[in-house]
């Protein structure tokens, strides 16, 4: 038997998102940029240990306009992905699972995401130079 | 995965979560501090040992979350059962080497070699 061809769901045409999906989805689109970010991680050490032009492309890399607007996404997804964990790890233990406190808890994650995010990257930007 | 498989996935992933809490702080930490850093100083800094573990164990327990991690996206998103197979080794294989070239790299700038 072929199965009937419908819908399957959710329905994304007619969804009408919300914090909390969509706050779940940047939790996974946050986590598979860490994972992104992690490789030139690797590249980065993998060049600090063995090869200086590794290294330096790396460096200019990161010192790149473009390279700078990774790192400020990666910085953005580090937090988020962090903060969104613990309030994971909070209703794993039971608590803030009813609405009202999971829409609280989805602002306070956004709201402290973009301020340490401006903290971390403003200070690097500060200490570092504009490119 | 069968039932008991999938409790050590959940549990897996949230022990490490927990553990990443703390070392990826510091990674952000370290990482300002060593903005325009070069070679020399990248070695004088994960020469000493409390860094060097404590990258050691960021690499170990990220590489251990990533997998975990994109497992679950791939059960959700490669719905062709041969492809999720590939898929799954590809992911394993992936984070296995990127993990050991990142230890490999950081015994090399902690032991000098």
């Amino acid at each position: 038997m072929t199965p009937a061809e419908r819908p399957l769901s959710p329905h994304l045409q007619i969804y009408k998102p919300q914090l909390t999906s969509v706050l779940s989805i940047t939790h996974r689109g946050t986590g598979l940029a860490l994972g992104v970010g992690a490789i030139f991680f690797v590249w980065w050490l993998s060049g600090a240990a063995w090869s200086d032009a590794c290294f330096r492309a790396a460096q200019a890399f990161w010192g790149s306009w473009l390279g700078r607007l990774f790192l400020l996404g990666w910085t953005f997804s580090l937090f988020y992905h962090l903060l969104n964990g613990v309030r994971h790890l909070l209703w794993d233990i039971g608590f803030g699972f009813d609405l009202p406190m999971t829409y609280r808890t989805g602002w306070t994650v956004v709201a402290f995401s973009v301020l340490l995010t401006l903290f971390a990257f403003g200070g690097g930007l500060y200490a570092w130079g504009s490119p | 995965m069968s039932g008991s498989a999938a409790i050590r996935h959940w549990r897996a992933q949230r022990v490490s979560a927990l553990a990443l809490i703390p070392l990826a702080l510091w990674l952000v930490e370290s990482l300002l501090a060593h903005l325009g850093s070069d070679r020399v100083q990248i070695q004088t800094w994960l020469g000493q040992p409390v860094p060097a573990v404590l990258a050691a164990a960021l690499v170990i327990v990220t590489f251990f979350h990533l997998g975990l991690g994109v497992r679950v996206v791939l059960e959700d998103y490669v719905h062709t059962p041969g492809r999720l197979a590939v898929a799954l080794v590809a992911n394993r294989v992936a984070c296995w080497a990127l993990a050991l070239i990142a230890l490999a790299a950081i015994a090399t700038l902690a032991f000098g070699l």
